[in-house]
């Protein structure tokens, strides 16, 4: 399995009629995206609209029930998310999920887990620790004791450890005042500058399509918009998406 | 004064012993949040395993020097065991983990039963008590009434020794870096790239190994095996672990040193009934569980929502 390490060329993510249920009932029906290199992707909805779900199809942990998935030219649809980790997708999942036991340090090693060289693990700890100085300073600090801001801090460097070619981004300004949701944005799309493509999960509709290129509304599990961001702001099912 | 020491030398290494069998009850609670009750007779396995490997070694290589032969009896108790471990977790406790977690709870519980009768049935006169060998060298120190015996002693040592390497690997491998991660939030661990299956197996290797020494080392120190050791030997474990706060591997540490002190403790304060010992020391964890619910090292609450 040989993972290539160019980040700025990859065959999009397509998202290929997607359904995906739990149990009986269909969370998402006839879902079908493309998110490209050098670009946000943003996808917006309300509660419930089935947006944390799609994350979860993306990423192999609730894999659909019908249609595909693919990544990089590969059928990813059905396969763990080890696997689909190893192509190249990374996730900062939502409501962080930091490991809260482990120290700043080791939450970091935890998102190079399958970058074997070490050399390279600390080439992108450096990078990280520029972007966050306050990570290094706290290095050693159990995750779990930090403040949200800080939290937030150390789920999205995580994320950037394994220098991605796709980072999945959901929902990363909630619970966060809003002095940090505008540098979760500004890093947001430094990240994207730099080279790695983002799809951004969001219900800050504003901000979001501010910063981002593309973008899709999902409402109660269909698609109800694609769009450029120009596009969607004008849309009128943006508006309906959020305001019924 | 000796008798003291006495006492306390035999509540050491049984100690060890119960802190073994905890060790992997907390391990496998920590990654897949399951009680697996069969653990216990796991352990009798690597008794069995051993003792198989003792006879087969008597009767090909008798000339065996003593420190090959225990290597062997020990690595023949480790790899059956680990690979027995290994076995359950894949075929019954991942498959039921979509179910309520009671069903696992019964099934690991069946499976001890199946073991257990399995050893009776098709062990060579599995019914009844097995002679373990001493192995190593019957030295002993006598003064008054303390008796050191030089064997204990080198179990004694190895078994810290193994529970060093088990601190070891959960805290500075990757493994164990990957282990401790699917421990507190599974699926984050996966988002990062852990390959879940491959941590559950070499958890459930890791915990049954040291499980198998701890299923040779009673071999050892009891001179004799059977079929129904696991049972108790799985309840003391269990309560070990949950003395100490399940999860939490010092705990599971601490736990078992805890509960041989209680039946030491038994046996000295009433020499009359020592058979109660296990009744003493089982009724003092549960008033432990009243004063401290959570175990003693507990974990945060906000840990697990």
């Amino acid at each position: 399995m040989s993972v290539k390490r160019e980040k700025a060329g990859f065959e999009p993510l397509y998202i290929d009629n997607v359904y995906v249920a739990y149990g009986k009932a269909d969370v998402l029906s006839d879902v079908s995206m493309e998110i490209l290199p050098g670009r946000i992707t943003c996808l917006l909805g309300g509660n419930g609209a089935g947006k944390s779900t799609l994350i979860r199809a993306i990423l192999g942990l609730t894999p659909p029930r019908q249609g595909s998935i693919a990544f990089d030219g590969v059928d990813i649809t059905h396969e763990a998310p080890h696997r689909i980790v190893a192509r190249g997708i990374a996730c900062i999942p939502e409501g962080r999920r930091i490991f809260p036991k482990m120290s700043v340090y080791e939450n970091l090693l935890m998102g190079a887990y399958q970058e074997k060289s070490r050399a390279r693990i600390r080439a992108t700890l450096e990078k990280v620790y520029a972007l966050f100085p306050r990570l290094e300073e706290r290095s050693r600090q159990l995750a779990g004791t930090m403040s949200g801001g800080e939290q937030a801090m150390v789920s999205i460097g995580r994320g950037l450890m394994r220098a991605p070619k796709l980072l999945v981004i959901d929902e990363p300004s909630l619970g966060l005042s809003p002095a940090l949701v505008n540098e979760n944005f500004r890093i947001i799309r430094k990240i994207c500058e730099e080279g790695t493509a983002v799809f951004l999960v969001e219900q800050n509709v504003r901000q979001t399509l501010a910063i981002a290129h593309y973008g899709y509304v999902l409402s109660q599990g269909r698609v109800v918009a694609g769009g450029t961001a120009e596009d969607l702001k004008k849309a009128e099912q943006v508006q309906k998406a959020y305001f019924g | 004064m000796d008798l003291i020491l006495q006492f306390c030398m035999n509540g050491l290494m049984l100690g060890m012993m119960y802190a073994l069998v905890a060790v992997g009850f907390t391990l496998f609670f920590g990654v897949l949040d399951v009680i697996v009750f069969s653990h216990g007779d796991t352990v009798m396995i690597g008794s069995f395993a051993g003792l198989a490997m003792y006879w087969w070694l008597g009767s090909y290589y008798p000339e065996l020097a003593v420190f090959w032969m225990t290597l062997w009896v020990l690595l023949a108790a480790v790899a059956v065991v680990a690979l027995l471990g290994m076995l359950t977790a894949d075929a019954m406790i991942v498959p039921l983990r979509k179910g309520p977690p009671l069903n696992t709870l019964l099934a690991t519980m069946m499976l001890g039963t199946v073991l257990r009768e399995s050893i009776r049935l098709f062990f060579p006169d599995g019914s009844n008590p097995q002679t373990f060998p001493g192995l190593l060298p019957d030295w002993s120190w006598q003064s008054g009434n303390l008796n050191l015996r030089f064997d204990n002693i080198v179990l004694f040592c190895s078994g810290a020794c193994i529970i060093a390497l088990v601190h070891l690997v959960i805290n500075r491998t990757r493994l164990g870096m990957a282990i401790r991660a699917v421990a507190q939030d599974e699926e984050a661990a996966q988002l990062m790239g852990v390959n879940f299956r491959f941590i559950v197996l070499a958890t459930f290797a890791l915990g049954s190994s040291v499980a198998a020494f701890a299923g040779v080392m009673n071999g050892m120190y009891y001179n004799e095996i059977n079929f129904g050791v696991g049972l108790l030997l799985g309840a003391i474990g269990f309560s070990s672990a949950v003395i100490g706060g399940l999860g939490n591997v010092y705990g599971a540490i601490l736990g078992g040193f805890i509960f041989a002190f209680l039946q030491t403790i038994g046996v000295v304060v009433m020499p009359f009934a020592s058979a109660y010992k296990d009744v003493f020391a089982f009724g003092a964890v549960i008033l432990l569980m009243a004063w401290r619910p959570t175990g003693l090292i507990a974990e945060p609450a906000s840990k697990r929502v």
